[in-house]
């Protein structure tokens, strides 16, 4: 009750704040750290998390998804899926149009799967194949339909980081090509924010959307993303107040701890759950020692994954005992990881069993660890692996590359070891852990099964998880992959990353999605009219 | 006598420029066969990997026109640049001149500051040490050019950043406009150079800490000289000595120097617009490298030669202002 009659008050207050803070000239503006240059400000071309930080605030999807992966709406106010799970009709808000006034139609939707996406999204073909038609119904009604059903099909709409399904205007697009069309670098789009500005380089400024479909948002003036390359760059001027969020991949591991005690920023634990991002320890099957399952669960008995939590992670982020995520809850299991205990004893006891003792000098053999060079936490935890594993009589050279170089080694030419390397395993296990370890992925393409993992009771059930709408079957399936994932042990799982974004304490609802490092920004607003004001100018 | 001096020099300047063709042509070739020896895939960068079938990633290579062979390549991207074409970035999607003449704005305002500061302030310091040869003044000078000398641009940013940013709040932290509360006009110029004070002095120190160097030798060899003590003799003010006399005759090194250097400079501006966030040329040319953004390199590349060639010319023509001895043919 008490509590009530507050949030009562605040929301009077912050009322009279909001229509006060339009008098003024002093615009409410979030300023956001990109790393790096986005190519474009649009969904459709690539995966590109600097694209897609601000695409994600000029363009809406058909949905979006919650912290349990259920759909919510986004375009489409609402959807009905067929009983047999291949007909999807979306029903669009009639309210919404693009930022140039004309109102946004099924036929853009269509557009947008037909003519782009489906032709130059690096990920389309791998379900587009399995699309009948799209097609637009009626002015506002939109229907696709699958040739068989695909379990994770809401979930990958949902994701424009993964799958490019913002909505386009087929006005703007029609015609063109949409690989080159000018507006992907001055988007037009329907979102709550307009393109204002971009200075290469420089930063990306949008402006309030005021005509945005949805009512009473955004609650802010102004968005800019300021292009800010180097880590301890960044973390100062966060801290000076010059930009108030970081998302998740760039987060400072090193000053979370100082930056939780101060009452000028939050810490949001939360918002990675979406990518459900695992760094794992690559085996590759083809060097002599590590194709046998032994010396592989030598290694993972030898490891000490809170060592490196401690010291690569300061103690941030959890040991991942599995090779999915715990952000998917509803599918994640922990049970099947027996290396938590460090036992040296075991590990010994199985390398002399696989044929490799110690020679006189006590040394059994050499492994090279190849990593990123630019990922301080692997360079770091690579310092651990190389000392945890001499303990077993092991050498392990490490091999840091650039990140070109790495990826043209590691997953192309299959030239390694044991690497370093970060799998998102989210939003939908079918479509980012099903990827990783089926054999037909063993691909000479990055981020694939480079391992040279082949288990045909793995490929049989991954391959009948993709058309099982049955979540309770699904969690079944996903428990046995999970299984026997870690006893083959293609990779063992070292950590999960923080799942944590970094913001000014001034502002509020910010990571609202499991997608919060890089969500639509439309309900963020500052909290109290005190706050707005004080923020430097 | 200027006069007759004039148009020799000219033709010196169209020869030597003609001259510059064929080596601006070598350093393209070397620079396309360099960057495609190195390893990684263009489009693999620009993919992102997961799930992209290898027919798309054909397509890709074709659109880009990496499946070419590589003399055909090298070819027509030559066939283009005679047309001052310098091809289309593959990360950017974006005419590489374009993208060039963007970023280059920044990258002059930020090279011209550091440039004027280590050249007044490094020739200013460097006349003042030679007068104060053997003193404490010079002493402390000459230990603190020093060690600017020695230390590199990302710690020594970061170190002014940590005092005249954080310590002392005087400038910002990076980037180069106020983004919370835009501004205009006169407002706007001021806004840009308070944030250029840090990147400027950071960026200057090496070049500052050499010329001083440089001068405060020179000067001290100069002043030693007959016609020095002549001028004196004659009872010329020490300030017109040094100025008038000794300087111009110190500075041949210098200006040799200062123009070897431009091309250190504009390679070298990747880590301080790094450290500051400043949006020019150099961070454009890092985010290339990682990308394998051949053609946006080639171009960077290309671009850099050229400005050291023109500037060797300049810097021969500046020889023979300073020096009436030097006869061009």
């Amino acid at each position: 009750m008490k509590a009530g009659l507050f949030v009562l008050l605040g929301s009077v207050l912050a009322g009279c704040a909001g229509s006060s803070g339009e008098d003024d000239a002093d615009p409410r503006t979030m300023i956001l750290a990109l790393e790096g240059e986005p190519a474009t400000l649009t969904a459709h071309l690539s995966t590109d998390l600097s694209a897609i930080l601000v695409a994600s605030n000029v363009f809406n999807g058909l949905i979006g998804y919650d912290f349990d992966f259920n759909p919510t709406p986004d375009l489409a106010e609402r959807w009905e899926v067929s009983p047999d799970g291949l007909r999807y009709v979306f029903y669009l808000s009639p309210h919404a149009t693009w930022h140039d006034g004309e109102p946004v139609t099924a036929e853009d939707v269509a557009f947008t799967f037909n003519e782009v996406i489906s032709n130059v999204h690096p990920r389309a073909r791998r379900w587009w194949d399995n699309v009948a038609s799209a097609e637009a119904a009626s002015d506002h009604e939109f229907v696709i339909t699958l040739k068989a059903p695909f379990a994770p099909f809401l979930t990958l709409l949902g994701n424009g980081l993964g799958s490019g399904t913002l909505i386009l205007p087929k006005h703007i697009y029609e015609g063109t090509d949409p690989r080159t069309n000018p507006f992907n670098r001055r988007p037009i789009g329907s979102g709550p924010f307009k393109f204002a500005e971009w200075q290469p380089g420089a930063f990306i400024a949008l402006e309030r959307n005021p005509s945005y479909f949805k009512p009473g948002l955004p609650h802010l003036d102004r968005l800019v993303f300021q292009i800010v390359p180097d880590a301890a760059t960044r973390l100062l001027s966060f801290e000076r107040g010059e930009i108030d969020f970081l998302h998740a991949y760039i987060v400072p591991y090193e000053a979370i701890e100082r930056l939780r005690d101060d009452d000028r920023y939050q810490v949001i634990d939360r918002g990675l759950e979406s990518a459900a991002t695992n760094e794992n320890l690559l085996f590759n099957f083809r060097s002599a020692p590590l194709g046998d399952s032994r010396v592989r669960r030598a290694l993972a008995h030898a490891i000490d994954r809170e060592a490196i939590i401690s010291g690569a992670l300061f103690g941030l982020g959890r040991v991942a005992h599995s090779p999915i995520n715990s952000g998917l809850r509803w599918v994640y299991d922990d049970g099947f990881d027996d290396y938590r205990v460090r036992d040296l004893v075991k590990a010994e006891a199985l390398l002399d069993a696989a044929g490799f003792p110690r020679d006189a000098s006590g040394a059994r053999f050499t492994l090279r660890l190849t990593h990123d060079a630019g990922k301080e936490v692997e360079r770091r935890a690579a310092v651990i692996l190389r000392d945890n594993l001499s303990e077993l009589g092991i050498d392990v050279a490490v091999e840091p590359f650039d990140r070109p170089t790495y990826i043209e080694r590691t997953f192309r030419g299959w030239d390694f070891d044991l690497a370093l390397q970060n799998f998102v395993t989210g939003p939908d296990p079918t479509l980012s852990v099903s990827t990783r370890y089926h054999s037909k992925q063993i691909l000479r393409a990055p981020f694939v099964n480079a391992m040279g993992y082949h288990n045909d009771e793995v490929d049989r059930l991954m391959d009948r998880d993709i058309s099982e709408l049955d979540r309770t079957i699904r969690v079944e399936t996903w428990k046995s992959i999970q299984r026997i994932l870690m006893q083959d042990l293609p990779v063992l799982p070292l950590f999960e990353y923080p799942s944590m974004n970094l913001a000014s304490s001034g502002l509020a609802d910010v990571v609202t999605t499991p997608n919060g490092y890089l969500q639509t920004r439309e309900r963020a607003r500052f909290q109290n009219p005190k706050d707005a004001e004080s923020q430097p100018r | 006598m200027k006069g007759r001096r004039s148009a020799p020099l000219l033709a010196y300047c169209l020869r030597r420029l003609a001259q510059a063709i064929p080596l601006v042509l070598t350093v393209f070739v070397i620079n396309f066969l360099l960057i495609h020896a190195a390893p990684g895939d263009p489009v693999d960068l620009l993919l992102g990997g997961l799930d992209s079938d290898p027919a798309f990633q054909e397509q890709v290579r074709r659109d880009l026109g990496l499946d070419q062979p590589m003399s055909r390549q090298l070819w027509s991207y030559l066939a283009n640049a005679a047309r001052l074409d310098l091809g289309y970035s593959f990360r950017f999607r974006e005419d590489v001149g374009t993208l060039i003449a963007s970023r280059l704005p920044a990258s002059l305002l930020l090279m011209g500051a550091s440039f004027l500061l280590s050249v007044c302030a490094g020739i200013g310091f460097g006349v003042v040490a030679a007068y104060r040869a053997g003193g404490a003044g010079e002493r402390a000078l000459t230990v603190l050019t020093l060690s600017g000398y020695s230390m590199p641009v990302f710690w020594l940013g970061q170190l002014m950043l940590l005092v005249f940013a954080v310590g002392l709040g005087w400038f910002p932290i990076q980037g180069m406009v106020s983004l919370r509360a835009p501004s205009a006009g006169l407002d706007r110029v001021l806004d840009i150079s308070h944030h250029l004070v840090l990147p400027a002095l950071t960026y200057s120190v090496y070049q500052l800490t050499l010329i001083y160097r440089l001068t405060r030798v020179k000067m001290r060899e100069t002043l030693a000289l007959d016609f020095v003590k002549a001028a004196r003799a004659r009872g010329i003010p020490e300030l017109v000595v040094a100025f008038r006399h000794a300087l111009p005759n110190a500075m041949l090194s210098v200006v040799t120097i200062m123009g070897l250097h431009v091309g250190h400079m504009l390679a070298g501006s990747v880590l301080t617009e790094t450290v500051f966030s400043w949006p020019g040329m150099g961070r454009l040319m890092y985010e290339a490298i990682n990308a394998r953004d051949m053609p946006l390199l080639l171009g960077l590349f290309t671009c850099i030669a050229v400005t050291v060639i023109v500037v060797n010319v300049v810097t021969d023509v500046i020889y023979a202002v300073l020096d009436p001895r030097v006869v061009y043919s």
